[in-house]
């Protein structure tokens, strides 16, 4: 029996609402309802919105009462949007996931949770194995408040399915997504005018693209496996790759004045860059994605430079090389 | 310069400006000097084509359509060169999911080859022995403070073969913190000297060498060449095992030559966080010329395979007999060693 009555938190993000498009369509669901603060990008006549705060304890009543088998925990901030502090989407991280788990204790309806999560979680390390699997995710110290907020609340879940073995808990760790229709640290990076690199540092990098990113939570949906997963797209790509496939001049900083020159860039109206996003910068990371195919049985199909270059299609720019490439070819 | 046009000067000829006769066929052999030198830079086209391009920004062509023009007047091999290298800069490339590039191998190839002809004057004896296809592991000597010898294993592997490919490398970890050098490491096939990245790679199928002496053998003093280190804790002969790769020892003689290590500064490793700090005849002392390795003679003898396949995956779970095999390996590369550097003669005629 697959599920039929689901709940979404953070549906009004872009992959939440996606999410929510696409159940709402699945006749295989029942129910839908969707959880957060702000409403869908959408109109989702299907969905019941439920607009409450998910660090608000008022959700411990709410959620038992839609009677859902599965909860998808999709608020998770990877990024702090505009006018969002640090600390708020610190709180957001690790309240909303407890009070989401306090609402959980009280709803005996439901069967699995599946979180979103971040393959952050690894950090970026040089030392480490050129793809993590799923065991490997405290070999190194937790670096930057991101990582840390997400092993913590891996531990949450953890511990909530182990206490409750009738609900089966899937830890998505999710490497950065990219596509056309996104908004994520990774695109903005790339959409400035020039982007700021690590000299000498060309990491080899992740993605999965954004259909991908929702296919592989319905798939999850579908068939939860107990644990952690990691979801991604096939191979990697180097930094200095994707900077030219986006057609972008790179400005090659040195290590050790990296993180004074982006902060400063930052008041100048350049992206911020994130402790853990600059590490990703230098060192790169990337993730073995077996368990997911042989486990969930879902293979992304969108590849890492497939997802880079349907992005790039996208992007609207004047490009020189392509120029001076018509000039020698003829 | 002046506007007006010169007539006959170089190999620029009447080509002067954009008002002048069509451009001249490039493989014309008054415009090709460079044909004889090769890898000099081309001077005369690149007037031909200077002039060109000026003479089509004062007819009034914009900057593209200038170039273009002017483009057409370089000789052809350089116009693909060209164009490769912009399709790189275009990101028109590719690199596997381990960041191995090997366009940019290739194109270091010919700087090896020449330190590998006439720098070294390598001799590589029993290239057939490596499986042409499928999973192998190469165990050498390490020896040489950088790793210049798993460079000429490649070409070794690369001019030898019947059917060549590139081996991929364990690298000591330390070596991808540090800039350039990463990038460089990982683009030419080397990765992190972990045992998972080792297991997925023989799982690929691919040709994966290893120096099991790791920093004891690429750091010990000069009157220590040529005595294999220990080898590790076998986690080699464990891999093997697992994955059924046969195992290919590798005996490298010459690479002990070129930094003679006479001492070292542990204070200084200390500050750059290094594994060791060597010092060598001419470095510190010449500075950056030190990095010159000396010419030694060199040879590299890739011996019979060792087929494992055939004691099993669980034989790894063994220890003594995962120290026994390592053993084994180990002796048959000295012996190997010890007969090389007799048929060797000299170090350095």
């Amino acid at each position: 029996m697959g599920p039929r009555r689901v709940l979404i938190t953070g549906v009004g993000s872009f992959l939440g609402t996606e999410l929510a498009r696409r159940l709402s369509a699945d006749p295989e669901i029942d129910y839908l309802a969707g959880l957060d603060e702000r409403p869908p990008r959408a109109r989702l006549e299907r969905m019941d919105f439920i607009e409450a705060d998910i660090r608000n304890p008022v959700i411990a009543k709410l959620i038992p009462q839609a009677e859902v088998d599965t909860i998808v925990h999709n608020k998770i901030v990877r990024r702090p949007g505009p006018g969002m502090s640090d600390r708020s989407a610190h709180d957001i991280n690790v309240i909303g996931s407890l009070q989401l788990l306090a609402a959980c204790e009280k709803a005996d309806t439901l069967r699995a949770i599946v979180v979103r999560g971040s393959a952050g979680v690894y950090g970026s390390e040089p030392a480490a194995p050129q793809f993590f699997t799923e065991e490997m995710a405290r070999r190194y110290p937790l670096r930057t408040r991101f990582q840390r907020d997400v092993a913590e609340i891996e531990n949450y879940f953890d511990t909530f399915s182990r206490r409750h073995p009738q609900v089966v808990c899937t830890m998505l760790r999710y490497q950065p997504s990219v596509g056309p229709s996104l908004d994520s640290q990774i695109t903005r990076y790339l959409s400035q005018p020039i982007v700021p690199t690590y000299l000498g540092f060309d990491p080899r990098l992740q993605f999965v693209h954004e259909a991908d990113a929702i296919d592989a939570l319905v798939a999850t949906i579908k068939n939860p496996v107990r644990g952690p997963v990691n979801v991604a797209a096939p191979g990697t790509i180097g930094l200095t790759r994707l900077v030219r496939l986006a057609g972008k001049p790179t400005l090659p900083l040195l290590p050790g004045v990296f993180p004074t020159l982006t902060d400063a860039g930052r008041r100048l109206g350049m992206e911020a860059i994130s402790p853990d996003f600059r590490r990703l910068l230098r060192y790169g990371r990337a993730v073995d994605i077996s368990r997911l195919v042989e486990e969930v049985g879902y293979m992304p199909r969108h590849s890492t430079v497939d997802a880079v270059e349907d992005y790039v299609l996208t992007q609207r720019g004047r490009r020189l090389v392509p120029v001076f490439r018509e000039a020698v070819a003829r | 310069m002046s506007t007006h046009v010169r007539p006959e000067r170089g190999s620029g000829g009447p080509a002067g400006s954009g008002h002048g006769p069509p451009p001249r066929d490039p493989r014309d052999p008054r415009s090709v000097r460079t044909g004889d030198f090769p890898g000099a830079f081309p001077i005369g086209p690149a007037i031909s084509f200077l002039r060109r391009f000026r003479g089509g920004l004062d007819s009034g062509n914009d900057l593209p359509a200038a170039l273009a023009e002017a483009g057409s007047t370089l000789p052809r091999e350089l116009r693909v060169a060209l164009d490769r290298l912009l399709s790189r800069l275009a990101g028109d490339y590719q690199e596997d999911e381990w960041g191995f590039d090997e366009e940019f191998a290739d194109a270091l190839l010919p700087f090896l080859e020449f330190l590998y002809d006439r720098w070294w004057r390598v001799e590589t004896i029993g290239a057939r022995n490596v499986p042409s296809h499928g999973r192998a592991l190469l165990v050498a000597n390490h020896a040489g403070i950088l790793p210049w010898d798993a460079t000429m294993i490649s070409v070794g592997m690369l001019r030898e073969h019947p059917l060549p490919r590139y081996p991929r490398f364990l690298v000591l970890d330390w070596a991808f913190a540090l800039p350039y050098v990463s990038v460089a490491m990982r683009k030419l096939g080397g990765v992190v000297a972990s045992p998972y990245n080792a297991l997925r790679l023989l799982e690929e199928d691919e040709l994966v060498a290893v120096f099991p002496e790791g920093v004891k053998g690429a750091g010990k003093p000069f009157k220590e060449r040529y005595r294999l280190q220990r080898f590790g804790r076998g986690g080699f002969v464990e891999l093997a095992l697992r994955t059924g790769a046969p195992i290919v020892p590798v005996s490298v003689v010459g690479s002990e030559e070129i930094y003679p290590k006479l001492g070292e500064a542990p204070a200084l490793a200390r500050l750059i966080g290094a594994p060791y700090f060597p010092l060598t005849p001419t470095f510190p002392l010449l500075g950056p010329l030190g990095v010159v390795p000396l010419p030694s003679r060199w040879r590299i003898e890739f011996g019979e395979p060792i087929d494992v396949a055939r004691f099993g995956p669980e034989a790894a779970e063994d220890r003594s007999f995962v120290f026994e095999l390592s053993e084994q390996v180990r002796e048959t590369i000295q012996g190997k060693v010890y007969d090389n550097l007799v048929a060797r003669g000299s170090a350095f005629l």
